[in-house]
């Protein structure tokens, strides 16, 4: 993406917006085809039996109580922990991609930020149902709300990791969401345009009423520039403290294996792991379908490798930290805590999720023929994203199942509600982003234009610098 | 105005007259070819003296702000500041909340305790701060404003795809018609139209459905928050709604309530006559009203029990004392005092009104208390005297003897001689 | 987004000269002086301080902290080469010769800090209580037992000496493949560092955690924090990226690199600094609310002697001094983009950055004495005898250190001081913000 070959080439009348229209027409294509790809119905409609599940396993859930599940036991926080854990995890590559890679400069995030941000919005819903759900009587959960009420006022204990989640959790979605409508706003108007010049009225009004009016204008963009750095810069710290705040709930217990004081930045690192499995695997089928294979790039695809590689590692250093303090403490329960992960009734758990996900798969990403081999890529990312529900679980399941006390120690069993309702979120996350790809722009149009060499184009006064 | 390099459809004139209805002229709109042609001639279009014109392109083109004069935004300050407000705000939230208005003691941590308001009051903060971004950027940028007069130029529908254009109003001082688009020819333009305001009034205004749609979904909007609001300030007479029942309503009756399947309406039957529970029966007269028979009748024991209702053996001994040390400490030293001299927390704090009543004291030997029979003294402890309610309630029978033994234990030791001294003591 | 690519500028000087051994006997100098100056005020001292054995005690502990502040600043500069190859970056390229000669300090640094070690394994033990016959008094401290083989003179010499010589390895492999590219202008050189990189980090960031338990964290040896590794190499950052910029500055002011070194590339510097000043604030957030919030006396102790008696004190002042002050400050472009107060923040965080590791190692001088093994500390009942004290030997020590580690890098400073075929370079040169 260097400049040297803009300037190498003299300007062809024309050239530079044939470049610019085909980017429209490549992005806009997947939103007008007239007939979906069949490929993209049986996906749907999969997804919908799987939220129709979830659907029924909720209602089963609320009707009947919490018992539906398998953790009346000691090992209190199970399956649905775990999966609020990995959900917002996922979502947290969205923004990495959006934000922390707009501020380090990686112009090739233009091709994949678009369907990140909204995967990023779609997994914090998913994420979002499982403490509401968890707590038996979701109807009570505006009590977490600071009204004034009739109870004295009693207001919520601001001190617990539990309600620093609920504000870390709708900050996170409402910045999400208006970071992703943001830079929607200029592709929807280009939607808008497209829909006015071929006649389709009611798109087009639907378009421009999301669209806000805009118009391209110079001045309009100098603001929504600055907005952008600005969202994105509070967006990086606001990625950082929403995991991190996760990871206090159970760091700050006393528990073994929740009481250590790098889960913060361990859990951030992991959720960028398996959030980009997760962007990977929705995208590497979604981009050979929908011809978008010029634009998401193989060299994209071989970067977001090596994020996972980084990422992983760095799970991997927390892992062995972990292990050490674990033995240099000499607490006898943290000692326990590692050698049950390892050998104890869940020995599995650890051994194919945990180690083969998290330790074994970003050794796989050295070698360049892995990063160009992407239905070997697909598969590995699925492995990652069960090595890391299994991490989760491993955390939060299993030092439950193990805890202080041997008369507490149980084993659990996910039950057929467990398992419908965590299948239905997937169904429902997979249902809104393939939603998403056929309705919005699912490639930040106007980002990709100006990051292409023909944003140069036509003229040596280019800003002034030499 | 158009040249051989347009290739564009043209559905106006080369001098820019639409269709139908067209009022004054607003303004000139330029098509440009590529990003650069466009910087340079709006820096033309700046060096000339225009101040009210705007640049229009898909994607923002670098070095367009300087080419245009465009200042810099204030927005960062503004939103600095908003984050600034949204975290000092959250740590008032939790301060208000938790360490003034209902403080709770939660594993002993400090009711204000910052290490723990941290992260909620980083959140608002942040919160707060992209709030301010979203609306702010938009508010400064007066969107949303979905019509404006050059979308009546078909050719401007591009500019959202692949064209570039510098619109100049026909508001600027320095707006000549010729001279304007002489300018913007010179500067590079593919083609040059101008545009006019719309005049067919039923196109100038809302159509009314999208009004009606406004107000419509504005007021079903807030229907929720008005039944929220008239249920949180009225009362009302009925029971709470109960969306999932749960284990609300059960099919049992709860103690001291109403029923009705019998004639007297309660649910308590109380005792059966005719009966005494098993235990409660309490025949023997010394053990439990320290009675023993006498001249006329009963008369007060002068001693203690024998044995218990069980059969042991009742044994006057130092375990008894220290029963009765432990039960009289609780029950009878805030009147009493620990020294029974009747100096308990009770009074001294009764005092403090003026003089009200006075607590007996145990120990004076010209007390009555230091005379009267065991007997009495258990049913003083059992049913009160004067002001001093009973504690049958509260003590069972064993600890009451053990209290009237401690009291006398208690009434030696306050009135000692130099002959009760351990060494002093014959065995 | 504009990549633009630039060349050298023709008349840009970009050899050393006599820059490295000028920087060079400076930091003899300063190194000669002031650890000349600290060993009189120690034998001028009459008696050791109360509780302990010797008299060279408070010069052991202000050496350690010393040592770790002159060790973290090449760890930094290590880390932001292993970067700047992982992530194919290209800003760095026109400071990275400077970063290299920065790392090439390794050697000298790890023979300074045989000062402290050798003494330990020779058997002092007024530094680390775990070299003291009470650690290994089963009665006293059964919770130290178990660790005594890791936590020994001999395995902590040989590991000290691994440390050493991994760092020394591989920032000198760099260096010196960077000046070979000088040479030859071979791009695969470049490709090469690129896969080095990868294990090169995995290595590095295991290093540097264990550096940061050995030395730091065992002061206190019946604490523990799983995240110490990473606040060590966080804070070390922020002192990395601060040196950076001064020595950047004052290599131009010689007259150097004038062209090459715009204020996009300061602005780059102070972004980093300004991004592991939130980084390190956020590392021992962490730490500190956990360790807080968690309550357990193990590991609360550490933080109780930092937060009452007279060290409240100073973790405020690091609280607004390291973190808020700088922050807030650092946050808009113009601070960056200003010499003058770019220097202002460089310097104030290297002084924090110091203050910092000082605040890690100092509480624990009155803590761990002979003879008690309390893991309270004699003092514990009563935190308010428990006194800060600096001591002029803090600062001479500190001095004497910077001069070491002056006298390192001005030993590297030689030759060119831009790496001039490397590939990246020109767009480097070219760099712009945003």
């Amino acid at each position: 993406m260097s400049t040297a070959a803009a300037e190498a080439h003299p300007h062809e009348p024309g050239k530079a917006r044939e470049a610019f229209r085909a980017v429209t027409r490549d992005v806009a294509w997947v939103a007008e085809a007239p007939k979906p790809h069949k490929a993209w119905l049986v996906a749907l409609a999969i997804s919908i039996l799987a939220f129709a599940w979830g659907i029924y396993s909720i209602y089963k859930l609320l009707w009947t109580g919490i018992g539906v599940w398998g953790n009346s036991n000691t090992v209190a926080w199970a399956w649905d922990i775990t999966n609020f854990v990995w959900w917002i995890g996922i979502g947290h590559a969205g923004t990495l991609i959006s934000a922390v890679l707009y501020l380090t400069r990686q112009t090739w995030r233009v091709s994949i930020n678009r369907s990140a941000e909204a995967m990023t919005i779609f997994a914090v819903m998913a994420a979002g149902l499982f403490p509401l759900l968890h707590t038996g009587r979701p109807w009570f959960a505006w009590w977490m709300i600071p009204l004034p009420n009739d109870m004295g006022s009693m207001w919520p204990q601001f001190r617990s990791p539990l309600m620093w989640d609920v504000f870390a959790v709708t900050t996170y979605l409402t910045t999400s969401v208006l970071f992703w409508y943001m830079g929607m706003v200029p592709d929807l108007a280009t939607f808008r345009d497209r829909c006015v010049a071929q006649g389709k009225n009611i798109r087009a009004i639907i378009y421009g009423v999301l669209a806000l009016g805009w118009r391209g204008s110079a001045r309009h963009w100098h603001r929504y520039e600055r907005a952008y750095l600005i969202l994105a810069g509070l967006a990086t710290p606001l990625v950082f403290s929403v995991h991190s705040v996760v990871s206090f709930d159970f760091a700050t217990s006393q528990n073994p294996g929740w009481h250590t004081t790098i889960f913060p930045p361990y859990f951030v690192a992991g959720a960028i792991y398996s959030g980009f499995a997760m962007v990977m695997t929705l995208l590497l089928p979604l981009r050979y379908l929908f011809n978008l294979k010029h634009i998401i790039k193989q060299e994209h695809v071989v970067a977001m490798c090596r994020v996972m590689m980084g990422t992983g590692m760095m799970v991997s250093f927390a892992y062995l930290t972990e292990f050490f303090i674990a033995w240099y403490s000499g607490n006898p329960f943290e000692g326990f805590t590692f050698l049950n992960r390892c050998f104890g009734p869940f020995w599995w758990v650890w051994w194919l999720m945990m180690f083969a996900g998290n330790v074994v798969v970003p050794q796989f990403f050295w070698s360049k023929w892995v990063k160009n081999n992407n239905v070997l890529i697909w598969i590995l990312c699925i492995v990652v994203n069960i090595g890391m529900w299994g991490e989760r679980f491993a955390i939060i399941g299993v030092s439950l199942s193990r805890s202080f006390l041997p008369s507490n120690w149980s084993y659990y069993s996910p039950t057929r509600y467990d398992v419908g309702v965590f299948v239905g979120t997937i169904g429902m996350f997979l249902m809104l982003f393939l939603l998403f790809f056929r309705f919005a722009p699912v490639i930040a149009i106007s980002e990709v234009k100006g990051a292409s060499p023909e944003a140069h184009a036509g003229g040596p006064s280019i800003g002034g610098h030499h | 105005m158009s040249t051989p390099k347009d290739n564009h459809d043209e559905t106006s004139n080369g001098n820019g007259e639409a269709s139908n209805g067209d009022g004054e002229l607003y303004g000139v709109l330029a098509e440009f070819d590529t990003p650069g042609e466009l910087v340079t001639a709006a820096r033309k279009v700046k060096d000339a003296g225009y101040t009210e014109f705007d640049c229009f392109s898909p994607f923002p083109v670098h070095g367009i702000d300087p080419a245009m004069g465009v200042k810099r935004t204030i927005l960062p300050l503004v939103i600095f500041g908003g984050g600034f407000t949204g975290a000092l705000g959250g740590l008032a939230l939790q301060w208000y909340c938790n360490a003034h208005a209902w403080t709770w003691n939660i594993s002993g941590k400090p009711t204000w305790s910052i290490p723990a308001n941290i992260p909620i009051a980083y959140e608002c903060g942040i919160l707060l701060a992209v709030l301010t971004s979203f609306f702010g950027m938009w508010a400064a940028n007066k969107l949303p404003q979905v019509w404006h007069p050059f979308f009546r130029q078909e050719r401007f529908g591009r500019v959202t795809d692949d064209s570039f254009f510098i619109g100049i109003h026909a508001s600027d001082e320095r707006f000549d018609h010729a001279r304007t688009k002489k300018l913007l020819e010179d500067a590079g333009a593919i083609a040059i139209d101008d545009c006019h305001r719309e005049n067919d009034p039923a196109r100038k205004t809302m159509p009314k459905w999208i009004t009606a749609f406004i107000i419509a979904s504005t007021a079903f909007a807030l229907i929720p928050f008005a039944i929220a609001a008239k249920a949180r300030t009225s009362k009302s007479s009925e029971p709470h709604i109960h969306i999932f029942p749960d284990m609300d309503f059960q099919p049992k009756y709860k103690s001291d309530t109403a029923m009705d399947l019998f004639p007297d309406d309660r649910e308590n039957r109380g005792d059966i006559e005719g009966t005494v529970a098993r235990g409660w029966l309490e025949e023997d007269d010394l053990f439990y009203r320290g009675l023993v028979p006498g001249d006329n009748g009963t008369q007060w024991t002068t001693g203690f029990p024998a044995t218990y209702p069980d059969g042991e053996k009742f044994a006057v001994d130092d375990k008894l004392l220290e029963r009765g040390q432990k039960r009289f400490n609780i029950y009878c030293t805030p009147c009493h005092g620990y020294d029974g001299r009747g100096q308990g927390m009770v009074p001294t704090r009764a005092a403090l009104n003026g003089p009200t009543w006075s607590v007996r004291n145990l120990v004076d030997p010209t007390s009555v208390v230091a005379t009267m029979p065991n007997g009495q003294l258990f049913n003083t402890i059992s049913n009160g005297f004067n002001t001093m309610l009973g504690y049958a309630a509260q003590i069972p029978h064993a600890d009451r003897w053990a209290i009237v033994a401690y009291v006398r234990a208690l009434q030696r030791a306050q009135n000692a001689t130099a002959e009760d001294r351990p060494d002093q003591r014959t065995p | 987004m504009s990549a633009l690519v630039k060349s050298l500028h023709p008349d840009e000087k970009i050899t050393a000269g006599k820059l490295g051994s000028s920087m060079m006997k400076a930091g003899v100098g300063l190194a000669v002086v002031f650890l000349g100056l600290s060993l009189v005020l120690v034998l001028a001292r009459g008696t050791a301080e109360a509780g302990h054995a010797s008299k060279w005690a408070r010069f052991f502990y202000a050496y350690v902290v010393g040592w770790c502040f002159i060790a973290t600043i090449p760890i930094g500069m290590l880390w932001i080469i292993l970067l700047h190859f992982l992530v194919r970056g290209r800003w760095v390229t026109v400071v990275r010769r400077i970063c290299e000669a920065m790392t090439g300090s390794f050697l000298l640094v790890w023979i300074a800090g045989l000062v402290f070690v050798v003494p330990v394994v020779a058997g002092y033990q007024d530094l680390y209580y775990w070299a003291t016959p009470d650690a290994h008094d089963a009665a006293l401290n059964p919770v130290l037992q178990h660790k005594l083989g890791w936590l020994s003179p001999g395995f902590f010499f040989i590991r000290y000496i691994a440390y050493g010589a991994i760092y020394v390895g591989l920032s000198s492999y760099f260096a010196k493949k960077s000046r070979e590219q000088d040479e030859s202008g071979d791009p695969k050189i470049t490709d090469h560092l690129r896969k080095v990189a990868g294990p090169g980090m995995i290595v590095y960031a295991f290093v540097t955690a264990f550096v940061g338990f050995d030395v730091l964290m065992s002061l206190a040896p019946k604490w523990y924090s799983t995240i110490f590794g990473v606040t060590f190499w966080g804070s070390g950052c922020v002192g990395a990226f601060s040196a950076l910029a001064l020595i950047v500055l004052w290599v131009q002011r010689s007259g150097r690199l004038v062209h090459s070194v715009t204020e996009e590339h300061y602005h780059d510097i102070g972004k980093w600094m300004f991004a592991f000043t939130f980084f390190w604030a956020y590392v021992q957030f962490s730490q500190f609310m956990l360790q807080w919030y968690g309550n357990m006396p193990d590991e609360t102790i550490w933080y109780k002697y930092r937060m009452f008696g007279d060290w409240q004190w100073v973790s405020i002042a690091m609280l607004v001094g390291f973190w808020a002050f700088p922050f807030v400050f650092l946050m808009s472009r113009w601070t960056k983009r200003i010499v003058p107060s770019l220097v202002f923040f460089a310097v104030w965080q290297l002084v924090f950055h110091w203050l910092d590791l000082y605040w890690n190692a100092m509480p624990q001088f009155d803590w761990y004495q002979p003879g008690n093994g309390l893991n309270a500390g004699p003092l514990a009942g009563n935190l308010a005898l428990h006194h800060v004290g600096f001591d002029p030997v803090d600062i001479t020590v500190w001095i004497g250190l910077i001069g070491v580690l002056l006298a390192g890098i001005g030993g590297h400073l030689k030759g060119n001081l831009i790496p001039v075929k490397d590939p990246t370079l020109g767009l480097s040169l070219g760099h712009e913000q945003l």
